[in-house]
């Protein structure tokens, strides 16, 4: 420990001990245990508590007060920080020695008293004794001192935090108490568990056999927990014994705590010995006939409710190692929702082969999907996001029903936006119920998306280009719906895997892009600032894929877009005129802009120049200037052409503001832009990766003095220099990255320095110093290429580089800061009363 | 989740007849790590919270009541609507960002939320008017009410059916300088869920702060001295411009005041486009004088803290904790002519925090040590609810039971036995993470079928509006509907079959006569005493009184008893009773 916080520790402890003094910041208290935690793992807490006697005074002090003396929050503590220092064995023994763990954990401690009512002492209970429980001798105290008893209760308690910790607790002490006793299963059998694991094990027995939902319930979780964190050959032993008892409880009607059953069954099918999972047995070590895990999930499957049978049919597909027949009634489980709304539209069922699995419980299913419209919502919604969550992996079933899936999407979004008429009476409800229902059409888009990926017929895939049209055009299409639809059409288009030239083919992407632009047009002038975004959002992704194609470049010039997008630079939305900018400079990199019938192509690009400057200067707002930064220095890096026509000139222009600008990620974007620059007057820094294939350089970079004289005269150095100073971290960290770049570069050119010269060289520093200090009013004197060479020698770039690399408050987070806070709080607690923002 | 006893992050889970709601989605700006968010783990333990969740709503911009939401929308995954007033939806943003700069400027924390990020949460956003009912789907509607605290602050009301929760956020009961005060209806709630950082305090006059806070900047920069206000963008500050402002007016002062970070306008924009957010002098004077558009206070540059002579700066953020405050700060704390003044509570950790604590040598980075000589001030100006306008509020709502968050143990504990006393209605204060399970009795439309309406009035007297009547049929729940129906119809409907229910009792009497005998003699008795009956024996020996049959039987074990068996339906459940009790009471003897 740093001697200035031993110093400080007594002072600390006794106030913490006088129940008149109240510890002012609700944080610092954790954050104290946060520091204790960090010094005992790093040394010997016994150690800690000899040379600190004011700790044990501490815990004493807290146990010799009367109960009602005691501030809640400080007994909370107090308990934590005793479960700290006793995790380590020989302290938790000296602790001991005075009973104080006794005093503090058992049942005449805070266990009895009145604060114990107060959630924090709870849970500053089970936190200490969590921390303790690391070792033998922490075992036998807990099954001595009456505290898994407590567990057990305070699994039901009032509070979430309590109760779930409570039940992690026991777990952790089931494992802990199981250590080492992993001498294969047979040594276990009948009354082999130890005492303590004995003793919760039967309690979980008794939970499950118990009619108490909740009992019930703690019982599932406890053992969810434990069959998720770590597989042992007793943790087989367990579901051997236990297992039944769980199957058993699917005979109930209905089945009490589904959910927590669903955990459990996955937990357990998890917990196989990963070598064994991989391998693809379909028997691991938990599925062997005696456990019936598969049985269960089996029936599992049949007897839940269509919405409690979901996650664990998805659960189940996720598994690795599951029998090939589950995985059938799992899938078909995930699927009957959506095949009930194919029915009951009357659309082509598809392949057979999917439904007949999908056949049994569906009644079940139609009947959720009928009985109300939150029901169909919600197992809708969920059903899309299992399917969603699926599609993607590889476990997911190998004969994936894409064209079923993509109707049904389809149908739903029809169904949402009221334009199918089915001729059942089912189908008649279902469109009642899903009509404008902008919940089931989020999860559909998002849904529709994901199936962009898989191989689609002509004919499908001009349904789902003519549904998200509909979507796009309606009216009634709030700004969540058109932003997810937006994202799903561009996904279509992109993994359609059918490039625009193939225009002539007919084919559905082309061909629908012309009926696109119309609606894209309308969607930049809505009166939402969030739709505007979504649709230049769209714009520029597109833009950026297929701005080379010929078929695209056509449809969008004949098209206002350009022109539309051109107007949104003056967007009242910081938002939209940022999203603007960057659709703008896309466009302009593909050589995409409207040339208006009065402005040649030359004149409007020099006009968008001249706009972004113009915003860059004048802008009130971050995003659009930023973006503009960020479009600046794309058009560096890819040789854009009004910026490769005179790179000094656009340098020159673009630092002065870049530099002044009053939003730090702007000036940080600026160093980039100089970045960019320098790589490309002086050449690539050495590459990271040694395999890196250096392309061979347009035009061979200039003599280096030349390039300083430039960089002097386009005031890179001032800015960089500058930017070093600056009271924003991340500013200061890239001009230093910058000026080490430099510095490596300039390297071979010392030689420019010549005798005699260093009075220069003195005045620059001089106003460097002062910039340190914060003054950064002071001009720098215009600067020649040997007084930059020798400042960038003379200044310890490398130390600055490691000191940025701290954090900006690393000081005020020191342990040492917290106590003087702490303390320095307590004086003046009473003036400011508790404020808050 | 939060606020549950403390003053950190709100987040409140909300049950209401089977919706979900979660009230704001602050963070904790006294923690750097995980802590400093809710955890969301505990909304729900299964399915995704978008499935779960029906909505969010947020009820002001400050950090500890929005500062989660784009970790919340993003990062967690919630994809569901989000409702805020238009005003916080303008305004949230900007602080959120403000936010993020700091937290990825000061920590350089890699894992946040970044500007992308907050723009698509801002996206999810449902924004809404004052006093507008919003259906966020058919069941769940919402309304938000005016709560004075800062610029687009809300409370809001909560209903489905029935059953109805007023949120308040944090709320003003006292107009101030730009705000008016909080107001809602008479809407008697089943739950007030209420603010209470006041719960204990009851205010002294604004208008004294105010004279306090004006002295001292006056006084300083008379003697020359800089003034430094460390503040978040928006809220206090510009509370504090009008103040300073019309100060400078009045007494023709000439000492600069500057804003720094370029905010000004920013925040004036907002301030000018929701002007009927603001209290009634600002929207009436606006024609004459926009109270936003500041004469003396002008944009702060860097280079502007160097300057000689007096000045008062505004300067972000507001607890010296990175930037250009803390900048400003290391410049001017070495002089005694100096003073900072804060005018809001700080989190441990910062510079703000150690001054106001009373230290006075800094550590900074490198081992240097700053001393600070310059003057201290703390200012409070936030604009909460004391105790006597928490009271006010659950006056004018009447609520049928009360939940204080966003306070301290102690004063909550206070307020309630005094909520509990003066307005007879339960308060709960429960801390982080502990549920509060309220009864309700909610009414339930049943619509009733005509023809069972008719066969009761044919059957009874008139109805009379004020009376109760009893009615008996069957009530059918179907497809989220309830109706009453008479039996018949019922099982019609539901296509299944009448069965009779009869009630049997044996009743053991003293008698050795023979059984038929024995029947005689209960026919005589009950011929007797049920003269408005149709009391019949019948040639098996058995009795009847309406659909009660009664036989006699001889006791197989003991023959100097009689049993007679009982039985009856459940229409005539109550002479069936009666007779029975008769019966035990035994035959009168028959002169022999």
């Amino acid at each position: 420990m740093d001697p200035e916080c031993a110093r400080l520790l007594p002072a600390l402890c006794a106030v913490l001990a006088d129940p008149s003094q109240a510890v002012a910041d609700d944080t610092c208290l954790e954050k104290l245990l946060d520091w204790f935690k960090t010094v005992t793992e790093a040394g010997s807490s016994l150690l800690l508590l000899q040379e600190n006697p004011c700790l044990v005074d501490l815990l004493t002090h807290v146990l010799d007060l009367k109960p009602q003396n005691v501030s809640p929050r400080v007994l909370s503590f107090s308990l934590c920080l005793a479960g700290t220092f006793a995790a380590q064995e020989d302290c938790f023994e000296y602790l001991q020695q005075g009973q104080l763990l006794l005093g503090l954990f058992g049942e005449a401690g805070p266990l009895s008293w009145a604060a114990w009512s107060v959630p924090i002492v709870r849970s500053g209970w089970i936190r200490g004794l969590r921390s303790l429980a690391q070792h033998p001798s922490a075992l036998h105290f807990l099954g001595d001192s009456g505290a898994v008893d407590a567990l057990f209760s305070l699994q039901g308690d009032s509070s979430l935090f309590v109760a779930s910790a409570a039940s992690q607790l026991l777990v952790h002490i089931l494992a802990l108490s199981m250590q080492g006793k992993a001498a294969g299963s047979s040594s276990l059998q009948g009354s082999a568990w130890p005492a303590c694991a004995q003793k919760i094990v039967d309690h979980v027995e008794a939970c499950l056999c118990s009619t108490a939902a909740p009992q019930v319930t703690q019982a599932l979780n406890v053992l969810t927990t434990t069959f998720g964190r770590c597989h042992n050959p007793w943790t087989e032993v367990l579901w051997g014994q236990l297992g039944p008892l769980v199957a058993h409880l699917l005979e109930n009607e209905p089945i009490p705590a589904a959910h927590s059953l669903v955990d459990l069954l996955l937990s357990v099918a998890r917990s196989g010995p990963r070598d064994m999972a991989v391998g693809g047995s379909s028997s691991p070590v938990f599925a062997s006939a005696d456990c019936g895990l598969w049985e269960t999930t089996a029936r599992m499957l049949s007897c839940l409710s269509p919405s409690q049978a979901g996650p664990l049919a998805l659960g189940t597909l996720k598994l690795q190692n599951c029998p090939q027949a589950l995985r059938s009634q799992a899938f078909g489980v995930l699927l009957q929702p959506l095949v009930c709304i194919l029915r009951a539209t009357a659309q082509a069922p598809g392949p057979p082969g999917v439904l007949d699995e999908t056949t049994e419980g569906s009644s079940m299913t139609v009947d959720t999907l009928l009985s109300s419209k939150s029901a169909c919502v919600g197992l809708l919604c969920q059903t899309l996001a299992h399917l969603e969550e699926l599609q993607p992996l590889p476990q997911r079933p190998l004969h994936w029903p894409q064209t079923l899936l993509v109707e049904a999407a389809v149908i739903i979004l029809k169904l949402c936006e009221g334009s199918v008429a089915p001729s059942s009476s089912e189908g008649g409800r279902l469109c009642g119920a899903l009509a404008g229902c902008v919940r089931v059409q989020r999860a559909a888009l998002d849904f529709l998306g994901t199936l962009s990926q898989g191989a689609t017929s002509q004919e499908l895939m001009l349904q789902v280009f003519a549904v998200l049209l509909e979507t796009l055009e309606s009216p009634a299409s709030s700004p969540t719906v058109l932003k997810k639809a937006f994202q799903a059409t561009l996904r279509w288009l992109l993994d359609s895997s059918l490039p625009p030239s193939s225009l002539d083919l007919g084919l559905p992407a082309p061909l629908f892009l012309k009926e696109l632009f119309p609606v894209l047009q309308k969607r930049l002038c809505s009166p939402c600032w969030e739709v505007r975004d979504s649709a230049l959002e769209f714009l520029t992704h597109l833009t950026a894929c297929w701005g080379g194609e010929a078929d695209f470049r056509e449809v969008l010039l004949a098209s206002e877009v350009p022109k539309l997008t051109w107007q949104l630079l003056r967007d009242p939305e910081s938002y939209v005129r940022a999203s603007a900018v960057t659709a703008m400079g896309r466009l302009s990199s593909q050589g995409l802009q409207a040339a208006s019938e009065s402005s040649g192509h030359l004149e409007v690009q020099q006009g968008l120049v001249g706009e972004l400057l113009h915003i860059l200067s004048v802008d009130s707002e971050g995003f659009p200037r930023r973006a503009v930064a960020r479009v600046f220095t794309e058009w560096l890096r890819d040789s854009h052409a009004d910026v490769a026509r005179d790179t000094e000139w656009f340098v020159a222009t673009v630092l002065p503001m870049v530099s002044r600008d009053l939003d730090w990620e702007v000036r940080a974007q600026g160093l980039e832009l100089v970045q960019v620059f320098l790589a490309q007057t002086l050449g690539q820094s050495s590459p990271h990766c040694p395999y890196v294939v250096t392309l061979p350089k347009a035009s061979p970079p200039s003599p280096l003095p030349e390039v300083l004289r430039t960089l002097c005269q386009l005031q890179v150095f001032d800015f960089a220099f500058r930017a070093l100073f600056d009271c924003d971290r991340p500013v200061a960290q890239k001009a230093c990255d910058l000026l080490l770049f430099l510095k490596d570069k300039t390297a071979p050119c010392s030689g420019l320095q010549e005798p005699g010269e260093s009075s220069d060289v003195t005045s620059v520093e001089a106003t460097l110093q002062r910039w340190q200090a914060g003054e950064q009013g002071q001009p720098l004197s215009t600067l020649e290429p040997k007084e930059v060479l020798a400042a960038l020698r003379s200044m310890d770039l490398e130390g600055l580089q490691s000191r940025l690399a701290e954090s900006s408050d690393h000081v005020e987070k020191s342990p040492q800061s917290l106590l003087q806070d702490v303390l320095a709080t307590v004086a003046v607690l009473e003036e400011n009363v508790a404020d808050c923002y | 989740m939060g606020a549950g006893q403390d003053v950190g992050r709100s987040c409140i889970l909300v049950s209401i007849a089977g919706k979900n709601v979660m009230l704001d989605c602050g963070m904790h700006m006294g923690f750097n790590d995980d802590r400093r968010f809710p955890d969301f783990s505990y909304i729900t333990q299964n399915g995704r919270l978008t499935d779960f969740l029906d909505c969010v709503i947020i009820s002001h911009f400050h950090l500890d009541h929005c500062g989660a939401l784009p970790y919340f929308s993003e990062m967690v995954g919630y994809d569901g609507p989000i409702y805020m007033t238009h005003p916080t939806q303008a305004i949230c943003p900007i602080l959120l960002e403000d936010y993020r700069k700091i937290a990825v400027d000061k920590k350089g924390e890699a894992n946040f939320f970044t500007s992308q990020m907050i723009k698509d949460c801002m996206k999810k956003v449902v924004a809404v008017h004052l006093h507008q009912t919003v259906q966020v789907d058919d069941e769940l509607e919402i309304k938000a009410y005016y709560a004075g605290h800062v610029l687009g602050a809300a409370m809001f009301q909560i209903k489905v059916g029935s059953e109805s929760v007023v949120y308040t956020g944090d709320y003003n009961m006292t107009p101030d300088r730009h705000l008016g005060a909080a107001w809602v209806d008479k809407c008697r709630p089943s739950l007030l869920i209420s603010e209470s950082t006041y719960a204990t305090t009851i205010r002294d006059s604004k208008r004294c702060r105010e004279r306090d806070f004006l002295k001292k900047v006056h006084e300083t920069v008379e003697r020359g001295g800089k003034v430094l206000i460390p503040v978040f963008a928006l809220g206090r500050a510009q509370e504090l411009c009008i103040l300073l402002e019309t100060f400078w007016e009045r007494m023709n002062l000439k000492v600069p005041i500057y804003f720094s970070t370029g905010l000004t306008e920013k925040a004036n924009h907002y301030y000018k486009l929701f002007i009927t957010w603001t209290n009634q002098k600002i929207r009436k004077t606006f024609v004459q004088r926009n109270m936003f558009e500041f004469k003396h206070i002008k944009a702060f540059d860097r280079a502007f803290a160097d300057n000689p002579g007096p000045m008062v700066v505004f300067a972000t953020p507001g607890m010296l904790h990175a930037g250009q405050s803390l900048q400003i700060f290391r410049k001017w704390a070495g002089n005694e002519k100096n003073m900072v003044i804060m005018p809001g509570y700080c989190v441990q950790g910062t510079v703000g925090h150690k001054i106001l604590s009373g230290q006075r040598k800094l550590e900074m980075e490198g081992r240097q040590v700053l001393e600070v000589k310059m003057q201290v001030e703390y200012m409070s100006f936030s604009a909460h609810a004391d105790a006597k306008g928490i009271m006010q509020l659950v006056g004018q709502a009447e609520p049928d039971s009360v939940l204080l968050v966003h306070g301290e143990a102690k004063k909550m504990e206070f307020l309630r036995q005094k909520i509990e006393q003066e307005f007879r209605v339960s308060c709960y204060m429960p801390a982080n993470g502990e549920t509060v399970t309220l009864p309700t009795s909610p009414s339930i439309p049943v619509g009733i079928s005509l023809g069972l309406l008719k066969r009761e009035m044919a059957q009874g007297l008139l109805p009379e509006a004020k009376k109760l009547r009893l009615l008996h049929g069957t009530l059918i729940m179907k497809d989220s509907s309830f109706r009453l129906v008479s039996s018949e119809q019922a099982l019609k409907e539901l296509g299944l079959a009448e069965h009779q229910l009869r009630f049997t009792c044996r009743v053991h009497l003293q008698d050795t006569r023979k059984e038929q005998e024995m029947a005689l003699r209960v026919y005589s008795h009950l011929k007797s005493t049920l003269q408005g009956h149709c009391v019949q024996h019948l040639p098996d020996g058995s009795v009847t009184v309406e659909s009660i049959l009664i036989q006699a039987a001889a006791h197989s074990e003991d023959p100097g008893t009689k049993v007679l068996l009982v039985s009856w339906t459940y229409q005539d459940e109550e002479l069936g009773s009666f007779l029975t009790a008769l019966l035990k009471k035994g035959l009168p003897q028959t002169p022999s």
